[in-house]
């Protein structure tokens, strides 16, 4: 035992320390819960989300108890129906349901916006970190490619890249994220710069730990709550851009039904159905409202700093 | 004497900048012996935390362009990084100035503190934080297996330096580089520090070198001292000797410049003139002539080499090598 009492002594913070020993260890992500859990209308938002999510998962179950159609059950003797008993949210010029099309939509744009998320987080992280990490060189031609795919008129892109690509819930999402991780790159880049001065990544390389160690176990876990945030924010933005895609026909295809497509075919018949029109809206307007709030309540739970 | 545990050899470290080559380090030569503590001395920015990083080779952005580091027959600045990665942590541990920010803020203090003997002994995460825990307990964190699972922030400045001389030492090191272990820490917590550094010296044998600007710690920690003035070493020597009878203008003027207790009331403090010389532009001859008080016309123009001056002491100073005996101006 290296000086014991010299402990018993000098140390007086560490004898007051033990009696504090059954406090439960405050982490940073058990704060960060605690805030977030404390933001009521953040967290109506989170749970409106998973709601959405929840619907659509298990749209099959849905369309087979709760509406009893198939989203492309076409009944040309029920076509614009007004909400009832028969379509609970009415039908539409070809007779299919609304509700359930509006369940398999969520599929889509959900479904969408998710892996659009996942795909620009894990290329913007990767290549954000590596720049960050090693600087120098590597920085430099990796930032101006970043500077590079901003710079393109991202609607061009995804038009021209729907032509060439035949658009599906998987491509779509590709084409989106092929944009979209280079502001996760500029994010992921700032915050490993500043936490790559700090001398806990000095003390860990001076322990033998190799650059892949220090990337993932050390860096990574101190740039999550930005990634975090970035992640819940971006959901929004990408409904809306996947909406939008669809309404300009370059997204998914009828009779597939999304959001966005269904507006699309509403627009024709605006006079003999407003629900038509109006349903996906509010469908669209709801999702991004939802996780914009949820995204700010997030932010604010992780870096109250933040908050303006 | 026998052969030294840890050899530097003229090594030389420089840094590209704008405004041209910076010789952070330049043909700085010294041994570390098993068991010892040799204190490194001097103003900040002379090169002593960059001959350290050196010596692990984390200098980046610097460059190591001349001189050797042996160890153990091999010598540091040739081997491959993988082979550097098992000297770190393994053979040489590393204590850094500001403990702070020295622990990852998001992993518990048991996890980062078995995390060296993970690495290099290949331990399972239990038997790793048992060892870790056990080597907390060692360095003086009460209730240690509770303490492990906090999070640094929960630990206090002298606790978390505490659990990083741990970390430090549960790979059992041979050498142990302490860079301004104290600097960010409170009187009387440094005071603690310092006798957990001495102990461990004792107790394990680690031969420890320590950094420092403090010629306070170096006389209470010490065998040997040496002294650096921008970039190179200025003089060398058993501690008590040099503190007695310095032979070099620099130490001299450090030595002159701390406060006495038993000094006479409203003297004044006794600064040393100037700033430290800027690095990229130094001056000729003897880097420290300009401000030194004892300068002749040589020092100006030749650069002194770092010989054996007196009995137990090197120096490199024109003056003294001339026989002139440093006293009072």
């Amino acid at each position: 035992m290296i000086g014991p009492s010299r402990v018993a002594e000098l140390d007086m913070p560490a004898a007051g320390i033990e009696t504090g020993t059954a406090r439960p260890a405050q982490s940073y992500w058990n704060e960060s819960w605690e805030r977030l859990r404390a933001n009521r209308i953040g967290i109506a938002a989170g749970i409106l989300i998973l709601i959405f999510a929840v619907i659509a998962v298990m749209a099959p179950l849905f369309s087979l108890i709760l509406t009893h159609y198939q989203p492309q059950t076409i009944n040309l003797d029920q076509t614009f129906m007004k909400p009832g008993s028969t379509h609970l949210l009415g039908s539409d010029e070809l007779g299919r349901d609304t509700l359930t099309r509006l369940i398999w939509g969520a599929r889509v744009s959900l479904g969408v916006a998710f892996l659009t998320v996942a795909m620009s987080l894990t290329l913007g992280t990767t290549v954000g970190m590596v720049a960050g990490y090693y600087g120098g060189w590597i920085d430099d031609v990796l930032m101006r490619l970043v500077d590079t795919v901003l710079a393109i008129p991202a609607i061009f892109l995804f038009i021209l890249m729907s032509i060439l690509f035949r658009p599906n819930a998987f491509t779509l999402a590709a084409i989106v994220a092929s944009v979209g991780w280079g502001s996760v790159a500029r994010l992921v880049r700032g915050e490993v710069l500043s936490v790559k001065q700090r001398d806990f990544i000095l003390a860990t390389r001076s322990i033998g730990a190799r650059d892949t160690r220090l990337m993932l176990r050390h860096l990574l876990p101190n740039v999550l709550p930005v990634l975090i945030v970035a992640a819940s924010l971006g959901v929004g933005q990408i409904i809306l851009i996947e909406a939008a895609l669809d309404f300009l026909g370059l997204g998914i295809q009828p009779p597939t039904p999304s959001w966005g497509n269904m507006l699309t075919n509403a627009q024709s018949y605006f006079f003999r159905s407003g629900f038509l029109v109006a349903l996906p809206g509010i469908a669209i307007f709801v999702t991004v409202l939802a996780s914009n709030m949820f995204g700010n309540a997030i932010r604010d739970a992780f870096d109250p700093r933040l908050k303006s | 004497m026998t052969q030294p545990l840890l050899e530097v050899q003229d090594l030389h470290t420089v840094f590209s900048t704008k405004e041209g080559t910076v010789k952070a380090v330049d043909g700085v030569s010294f041994e570390l012996h098993s068991g010892e503590t040799l204190g490194i001395v001097g103003e900040s920015g002379c090169g002593k935390s960059v001959t350290a990083m050196s010596i692990m080779r984390l200098q980046r952005p610097g460059r190591i362009v001349g001189g050797k580091v042996m160890f153990k027959g091999q010598d540091l600045t040739r081997i491959s990084e993988y082979e550097m990665r098992e000297i770190r942590g393994r053979e040489i541990a590393m204590i850094f100035q500001d403990p702070m920010t020295s622990l990852n803020p998001v992993y518990r203090v048991g996890w980062q503190v078995s995390e060296p003997t993970r690495l290099h002994n290949g331990w399972d995460a239990r038997k790793a934080l048992s060892s870790a825990v056990n080597m907390l307990g060692r360095v003086g964190i009460p209730s240690a297996s509770a303490r492990a699972r906090d999070y640094p922030h929960q630990f206090s400045g002298g606790m978390r330096q505490r659990a990083m001389i741990a970390m430090g030492l549960t790979t059992t090191p041979q050498v142990l580089i302490a860079d301004e272990p104290t600097t960010a820490l409170d009187v009387t917590i440094q005071a603690q520090i310092l006798d957990l550094l001495r102990d461990v010296n004792r107790e394990f044998g680690t031969a420890t070198i320590l950094i420092t600007h403090n010629l306070g710690v170096v006389a209470g920690m010490c065998q040997r001292l040496i002294v650096m003035y921008a970039g190179k070493v200025v003089e060398a020597g058993p501690t008590a000797d040099v503190f007695a009878n310095p032979k070099h203008p620099y130490t001299w003027s450090l030595l002159r410049s701390i406060p006495r207790l038993d000094a006479e009331r409203h003297e004044p403090l006794k600064p040393i003139e100037g700033l430290p010389p800027n690095l990229v532009d130094l001056p000729s001859g003897c880097a420290f002539h300009p401000r030194c008080v004892f300068r002749v016309e040589r020092c100006a123009r030749d650069v002194p080499a770092l010989i054996q001056v007196g009995g137990t002491q090197r120096a490199a100073c024109w003056v003294t090598q001339a026989g002139t005996e440093l006293k009072g101006v």
